[in-house]
């Protein structure tokens, strides 16, 4: 009885640990400003309750045996002759049978309602061929969605604003307005990926893909490549503002009448930095960074950003 | 082909002839002199692979790119994960089936001798085209251990002979000798148990290898064919993974995948089964529930061959895609879970002897079990999209392979130490080994996980400064690792040389290894291989294993002047 | 020699009990039937990349190319099929210990993967594309050629058993290089079948 008791107060305290580590889980992640953003990490923070509590349940045995079961030192004696228990091995085959699935079943809804759907099609003859996504950006687009055209090269980002004629190598986005952006690489696989907006995307050369997403707070963002791109693609990040529909309206506006110049790109004025340096230490084989994209704003990528 | 004609049936070399350090370095057809050469072989290289990681972690340290040029960094970072798993992890657990094996199952040697050598003697081959990399001129090979095209064939320089090249060939060349590994070992442990050793009476190592090796046959291959066309890609001029001639550069990702998250598991089950050899021997109690522990490894392998598509999820796969693959995924951990209580189930209750190779194995159980949790989270879509391909990726693999895999590779050494030289390893050095390794693994790949969930892209050279706090520490931790080799290989020198001379079962252990003496004679049982009469672990059963095993065991005191 | 063995010999299990476990008995089979399963693991990559470049592709033929003639490339399929019949005489002769027999056979079956050879050569240097010539090139002469590879490696084990069953005494141990090089050959024909489907039947 006091066994029992005692179980089931130390079972207790583990599900109190799991839910404020569930809780805690919440702070691990850089600021939401996406409507992606609530659901992964509400995700995330139910899987981590679950993954604290059955990592804590087998690290109570493990204590419980080295404290409990250790043999004295001359001790030669064998354990009992414990071979199995059938109906044990049928318990802890259903349970995490019944836990993985019931997170399946979770983040395939989760899965369909943030629809980050793949990429549509094959670009083949150089011809694109476009195809509308279905996500949460989609499903509220009408009039007052954007769509941007994103080129990942190595190693500058490029934004496009095909309606405006504006080009960009810092990404501005309205608030809470649907985007979607038409994916392209010229050259090798990169990643579209936003930490704060929780969402990533591989820009697959000979396709386009479409990737749409809302953006749900104001702040200065970090995008980074995240597929291995090559020597420069740590360097390969940009900033993405998102600000209210207004303040990006002028600025969409001024940038207009910007004349062209050449965009940023660590990894161009790093490589004519070295190029100009005599050469110290091993160096090894690169291709060379494209030139900066020409475009109608530049923008920063050294300002502090939120994410 | 022909090395596969049979052997011809030779009489065992005479005793007479005093087994001289030469062997190691000869064309040698022992399994153990065979085991014994990949082991320290691929200790070699590990000291190599580490230290790469080490000029990474300290590249690290700060957030610009100051120590190292950054197409150097993709160099250390490309070769530290090949080296570690095509030059170490493979190999090393490789050389302990050849150890292994043979003893456990009482067969005299592997069932294809010369096979065997020749598989061995691929490795330094391949070790040495890799490592020659290094020197060609534009470097080695620097698209990452999965070498994904088009990055992999850019070539910038345009010679033939490049890092790339030489990558590809000595990644093939590994592959092959792993295919006639596989043969080997699948061969021996389906034809040559002792008598009485059905299936299920055999230990719970050579059922892992078994599982083991069965993916390196089914997937290695794919990985080969897709490796050819990749070297055609880059050398000839094909367009199989090139869109601009009609490739799908994704379709390589598929090939890759289909062998090397399986991969995953050739390294992982045969470490599965150090731990359910270790624990019973410690905790002196039979494995807990062996035959779903046996059958759960085949279950892996099932399943392993079904779930490559996780590692796409962001590359551009379509939704059912990634929600099947995730349902498959996260089916691992049933199986996977079945063997973590089987082992709980085992200590349970049991009368725990904390020596070097116990404390290994339960440190690798935790780091196991932290990674299993994280695993299911990385197939989780939703959260994988945002952690793939960031630190928390990193941090998830380096605790399978290091926390649990390298941390099992090491309590294999400390236990079967004595069986094969014969004298005991110093405990002292081994528990301070283990507890270096435990701290600095976990100070080492923890921080990477917050890194992760941050939004750290992984194979960064630079990173911005708000990553500085948890990347200082993971450093302290590969440095801390780094000096944890130190009292391992003081321990493995100085107890070759003057360790306690350990008689045949130091650790009293039941198998039928530990029924020979130590190191185990040429030939093993030879002609008297004894029959098998119980099932394995019969700790406080009573149970003989063998038939007159009585006589044996009075034999080996005889043998030892213990009686 | 005693010193080294633990067991007194009384203990020592009947050397029937482990059947071919004693001496050192050879398991080529078992080890040869694994490889070509694995073996065939590779063709199968092969095939998949070929179907899935295939079907995505919007332009498969290359300019100017117009397809595959498929006449001549049947004809030696026959040929390489029907060697399968010749090999496996061969071995029904071996059977019935008509070394003779057995060598006219192999030779034949040898002689008919040659013709097979030397057809494929012979349309290699007919076609209007190459190796590089996109996806469709790349993957006929990866295929085609990866199968002719076998096929040569088939005539050259067919040659070394040719060879070797005229050493006095080479069967008395077994056959299993004969089983095995004839389980190859029928491995290589079931491949051929399987490409002749994909490249010449799937258009």
């Amino acid at each position: 009885m006091i066994r029992f008791v005692l179980l089931s107060a130390w079972i207790g305290l583990l599900v109190v640990a799991s839910h404020w580590m569930g809780q805690e889980a919440y702070r691990w992640f850089p600021v939401q400003a996406s409507n992606a953003a609530p659901l992964v990490d509400d995700l995330f923070s139910l899987e981590t309750a679950i993954g604290t509590f059955v990592f804590l349940g087998v690290l109570s045995v493990l204590l419980w045996v080295l404290l409990f079961n250790r043999a004295e030192k001359y001790d030669q004696e064998d354990g009992p002759p414990m071979e199995g228990n059938t109906r044990l091995e049928i318990v802890w085959t259903v349970i995490p049978l019944v836990i993985v699935m019931a997170i399946a079943v979770v983040s395939i809804r989760v899965n369909r309602e943030l629809g980050v759907l793949g990429p549509m099609e094959h670009v083949h003859g150089g011809e694109l061929i476009e195809a509308m996504d279905h996500g949460p950006g989609a499903s509220a687009a009408g009039s007052g969605s954007l769509q941007v055209d994103v080129i990942a090269r190595q190693w500058s980002w490029e934004f496009r604003y095909p309606g405006a004629q504006v080009s960009a190598t810092e990404l501005h986005l309205p608030l809470d307005v649907p985007v979607t952006f038409k994916l392209t690489s010229p050259d090798v696989l990169h990643g579209f990926y936003v930490p704060a907006f929780r969402l990533k995307q591989d820009v697959v050369p000979g396709r386009a893909i479409d990737f749409s997403l809302t953006p749900t707070r104001s702040g200065r963002y970090r995008l980074r490549d995240s597929q291995f791109s090559g020597a420069w693609f740590a360097a390969n990040q940009a900033d993405v503002v998102v600000e209210s529909p207004e303040a990006f309206g002028s600025w969409l506006e001024a940038a207009s009448h910007q004349p062209l110049q050449p965009g940023l790109s660590v990894a161009a004025d790093e490589a004519e930095r070295l190029a100009r340096q005599p050469a110290g230490g091993i160096r090894w084989a690169t291709v060379p960074p494209a030139p900066p994209p020409l475009v109608n704003v530049p923008g920063s990528n050294s300002l502090p950003h939120d994410a | 082909m022909t090395v596969l004609t049979p052997t011809s049936p030779s009489p065992s070399p005479p005793k007479s002839s005093p087994p001289t350090w030469l062997r190691y370095f000869s064309f040698c057809t022992d399994a153990k002199v065979i085991g014994i050469q990949y082991v320290v072989l691929s200790f070699v290289f590990f000291l190599i692979g580490g230290f790469l990681a080490m000029v990474m972690r300290g590249e690290l340290l700060t957030p610009a790119a100051d120590l190292v040029d950054r197409t150097v960094y993709n160099g250390l970072y490309t070769m530290h994960g090949t080296i570690m798993l095509f030059l170490f992890t493979f190999p090393v657990l490789n050389g302990f089936n050849n150890l292994l094996i043979p003893v456990m199952i009482g067969a005299p040697d592997m069932a294809f001798p010369r096979l065997n050598a020749l598989a061995f003697w691929m490795f330094p081959v391949f070790g040495l085209v890799l490592i020659a990399s290094f020197f060609v001129p534009g470097g080695p090979a620097s698209a990452g251990w999965w070498s994904y095209p088009p990055i992999s064939v850019q070539n910038p320089l345009g010679h033939l002979i490049n890092g790339e090249s030489l990558w590809i060939l000595a990644v093939a060349l590994s592959g092959i000798s792993s295919i006639l590994g596989a043969l080997n070992f699948v061969t021996t442990i389906l034809r040559m148990r002792a008598p009485g050793m059905g299936l299920f009476r055999m230990p719970i190592f050579c059922w892992t290898a078994l599982a083991a090796q069965t993916i390196q046959l089914i997937g290695l291959p794919a990985l080969t064919g897709g490796a050819v066309m990749l070297l055609l890609d880059l050398t000839v001029g094909t367009t199989f993974y090139d869109p601009t001639g009609g490739g799908d550069p994704v379709l390589y990702q598929h090939f890759f995948w289909f062998y090397s998250h399986p991969a995953v598991y050739v390294i992982i089950l045969p470490v599965f089964g150090i731990f359910s050899e270790l624990f019973p021997v410690y905790a002196r109690k039979p494995l807990f529930g062996y035959p779903f522990v046996a059958i759960a490894s085949f279950v892996i392998v099932g399943l392993g061959l079904i779930v490559w598509v996780h590692h796409m999820f962001p590359s551009g796969v379509s939704q059912w895609m990634r929600d099947l693959f995730m349902v498959t995924t996260m089916l691992i951990a049933v199986p996977t879970g079945v063997k973590v209580f089987a082992w709980l189930g085992t200590l349970w209750g049991g009368k725990l002897k904390l020596t070097t190779p116990m404390l290994f194995a339960l440190g690798g159980l935790i780091n196991f079990v932290f990674a299993g949790i994280t695993g299911i989270m990385l197939a989780t879509v939703p959260i994988d999209i945002h952690v793939n391909n960031t630190y928390f990726v990193v941090g998830h693999f380096h605790y399978v392979i290091y926390g649990a895999a390298v941390m099992g590779i090491f309590a294999a050494i400390y236990h079967w130490f004595p069986k094969f030289t014969g004298r005991m390893p110093y405990e002292g050095l081994g528990k301070l080994h283990c507890l270096l390794t435990f701290v600095g693994a976990n100070l080492n790949f923890l921080p990477m996980h917050p890194l992760g969930l941050m939004g750290m892209p992984r194979r960064v050279s630079s990173y911005d400064p708000e990553f500085a706090f948890w990347n200082v520490l993971a450093s302290l931790g590969a440095f801390l690792l780094g000096v944890s080799i130190i009292p391992f290989l003081l321990n493995m020198v100085s107890s070759v040389v003057r360790g306690e001379p350990a008689g045949a079962n130091p650790w009293r252990a039941i198998g039928l290894e530990w029924l020979l003496p130590s190191p185990p004679p040429i030939e093993n049982f030879e002609d008297h291989v004894p029959t098998v009469i119980s099932a394995p672990y019969g700790y406080g059963t009573g149970k003989p294993l063998v038939e007159h095993q009585g006589e044996i065991e009075l034999a080996l005191a005889l043998l030892e002047g213990r009686a | 020699m005693s010193t080294s063995s633990p067991l007194d010999p009384s203990a020592a299990p009947d050397p029937a009990a482990h059947g071919e476990h004693g001496g050192h008995p050879n398991f080529t089979l078992t080890g040869f039937v694994i490889f070509l399963l694995s073996e065939s693991v590779i063709f199968l990559a092969f095939f998949s990349g070929y179907t899935a470049l295939k079907l995505s592709a919007t332009a498969w033929l290359p300019s100017g190319v117009e397809g595959l003639e498929w006449q001549t490339p049947l004809i030696n399929s026959v040929v390489l099929v029907s060697s399968s019949g010749t090999i496996a005489l061969a071995e029904w002769f071996k059977h019935r210990g008509s070394l003779w027999g057995f060598r006219a056979f192999w030779l034949l079956t040898m002689a008919m993967g040659a013709y097979f050879l030397l057809g494929q050569a012979q349309e290699w240097r007919s076609l209007s594309f190459g190796f590089t010539d996109g996806t469709f090139g790349g993957t006929f002469y990866l295929l085609t050629g990866f199968h002719g590879l076998h096929v040569a490696t088939g005539i050259l084990l067919m040659a070394l058993m040719l060879l070797k069953s005229f050493l006095p005494g080479n069967y008395d141990g077994g056959e299993q290089g004969v089983v095995a090089t004839s389980l190859f050959w029928h491995f290589v024909d079931v491949i051929w079948i399987l490409l002749f489907l994909l490249l010449y039947v799937w258009r």
